[in-house]
């Protein structure tokens, strides 16, 4: 297992890297600076600013400057919100960005799994269909449907839960988490069910009911483990949709997250904000996808690399 | 079939109304009715009313719809061709050029795509040219790692065998014999990237980074109507559910395909 671990985390490094070098490339490419405000600056100051952030410099060098820096941790300065350095942009939305990002997914897996667990019981009966077409129209909800119409209809209409802010306890959390939840939770109930089903007609599992176990004790004890595999597999994917699914969500209900820094920074030209965002996301993404491996090697023994 | 294909028959229902509204209303999407600004449902000559600027709210879904569904098809249609160029070569080829070309599909499906068609769209403009580009690189994968698995079985079959056994050429063998045998599953995965990629453009739009006025598509409305809601849900509900109807009936229906060809 801590080969495994070891070998992701070190191909992990160049794949960063290569995130890194082309996001950077790309922003450079772009037209318009972090400084074109709605009154041009004069030369001196333009070339100033410029200085001052090193953006003068050859791109190479930069570039080169950029990740020696961020080696140390240093993110840089941010270019637009002048008094922060992006390490501190950070610090501030991504406790929030994953504060919804994990109680989306532990509420997806809590609805996915059970619903697929009931379906897959049920198979082939009314219940099973009604909650497999349940689960097919969750995982066509878009999160920027959802979320508005959540607000619209507890917030507005119903005036149980803020619009937006994150005020004081939890129920501002509740409708962001709730519509980033949805489409995974329908996708792991879709996974669970097919899962449980294939599972269930195994022979491990024939055997158990000829010695007499009870039902409850084959599902949970034989049937659950192997059938989440696929579950398992799925959580990588999930968590970059999680991630996206913030940005709209964050931007829908006002939430001073990563994603909504993200948005701004892009559409501000502010070059060390957006970096340092994608760099992250990458990070993370990668992370989870080994998280995810790791519990595949759980589940399923066969899985295992030697 | 109309019972059976319900969904299918009301995908292609809204495009029938999303391609003639226009010609029918005496509304054009963009046109300002300055005698009705916020007009309620059914207002004179206004069906669903009109917006915070007074345009008729039928004729932007009309339009909004017709964009979307355009962009959805031509980025599938880049994903299929990239996607089957992709899995047929490495499957066919086999070996240490399929394991590397796997591993560069396995390491894509790890990134953060979004951020990088997010990234493109900021860097190149907002042209809708690369709207579909963008999104069609980014969802080829699927179908990529589909059509390799395809190709490689496909591959031990006698009568591809015997093909090249009678000394056919490669690209004939590809041609002739893997393409049409292939056609049914890229089919299904394609009905299945077409919502995908209505879902990415529209969160695109959403964001003010897809298609950029004076064109709108269903996300564009969707964030118009967010943002006017607590004057008229109206504008939020009609792109929403709409968009969330085309969502659903594509899904079942790739699916649905999908399940009959594997």
């Amino acid at each position: 297992m801590f080969g495994l671990i070891t070998r992701r985390l070190l191909t992990a490094i160049p794949t960063l890297l290569v995130i890194i070098l082309a996001s950077f490339f790309l922003m450079r490419l772009a037209p318009g600076g972090p400084f074109d405000g709605e009154r041009p600056l004069d030369q001196t100051t333009q070339a100033a600013l410029q200085q001052a952030y090193g953006l003068d410099r050859p791109l190479w060098e930069q570039a080169w400057l950029y990740v020696s820096r961020l080696v140390q941790g240093d993110f840089g300065p941010s270019l637009v919100y002048r008094d922060f350095t992006v390490s501190e942009l950070i610090a501030q939305g991504l406790p929030i960005s994953l504060m919804l990002g994990g109680l989306a997914i532990v509420l997806a897996l809590a609805i996915g799994v059970t619903a697929g667990l009931f379906a897959a019981v049920r198979a082939g009966k009314a219940a099973d269909k009604v909650i497999m077409m349940l689960a097919t129209v969750a995982t066509a909800l878009p999160t920027f449907v959802t979320g508005p119409a959540l607000a619209l209809l507890f917030g507005l209409w119903l005036g149980l839960l803020p619009v937006s802010g994150s005020g004081d306890g939890a129920a501002w959390l509740i409708m962001p988490v709730v519509a980033l939840a949805l489409p995974v939770s329908g996708a792991i109930a879709k996974l669970t069910r097919a899962g449980l089903a294939s599972v269930l007609k195994q022979d491990h599992i024939r055997t158990a009911r000829a010695r007499g176990l009870s039902e409850t004790k084959i599902l949970f004890k034989h049937g659950l483990r192997p059938a989440l595999v696929p579950v398992a597999s799925y959580l990588g994917p999930a968590a970059a949709g999680l991630l996206t699914g913030a940005v709209v969500v964050e931007t829908v209900f006002g939430l001073p997250g990563l994603g909504r820094y993200f948005v701004q920074g892009a559409l501000n030209r502010d070059y060390p904000l957006v970096l340092g965002v994608v760099t992250l996301y990458a990070a993370l993404i990668i992370l989870f996808n080994l998280f995810a491996d790791l519990i595949y090697g759980w589940l399923d023994p066969r899985m295992r690399e030697e | 079939m109309l019972t059976r294909h319900f969904p299918l028959v009301i995908v292609l229902v809204i495009v029938a109304l999303a391609l003639s509204l226009p010609w029918l209303l005496s509304w054009t999407y963009d046109q300002i009715d300055w005698d009705a600004v916020r007009a309620p449902a059914f207002s004179g000559s206004h069906i669903f009313g009109t917006d915070e600027i007074g345009r008729d709210r039928l004729a932007r879904l009309a339009a909004g719809t017709q964009i979307t569904l355009m962009v959805a098809i031509a980025a599938a249609l880049v994903s299929l061709i990239v996607g089957i160029a992709w899995g047929a070569t490495a499957g066919w080829i086999g070996g240490r050029v399929d394991e590397a070309m796997m591993r560069i599909v396995d390491g894509l499906y790890a990134l953060p795509f979004m951020f990088i068609v997010i990234l493109l769209m900021v860097v190149f403009g907002r042209s809708i040219l690369l709207v579909f580009v963008g999104i069609g690189l980014v969802e080829w994968l699927t179908m990529a790692r589909v059509v390799r698995g395809q190709v490689m079985t496909l591959k031990q079959r006698p009568f591809i065998l015997a093909a090249e056994a009678a000394g056919t050429p490669p690209i004939m063998i590809m041609v002739r014999h893997i393409l049409p045998n292939i056609a049914g599953v890229a089919l299904a995965y394609l009905m299945l990237t077409v919502p995908q990629v209505v879902m990415v453009e529209s969160f695109l739009s959403f964001l003010g980074l897809g298609v950029q006025e004076p064109l709108t598509s269903l996300g564009i409305l969707v964030k118009e109507g967010a943002d006017d809601m607590d004057m008229t849900p109206l504008g939020l509900l009609l792109p929403g559910g709409l968009l969330v109807v085309i969502l659903v009936c594509l899904t079942i229906e790739g699916e649905r395909l999908r399940d009959r060809f594997s």
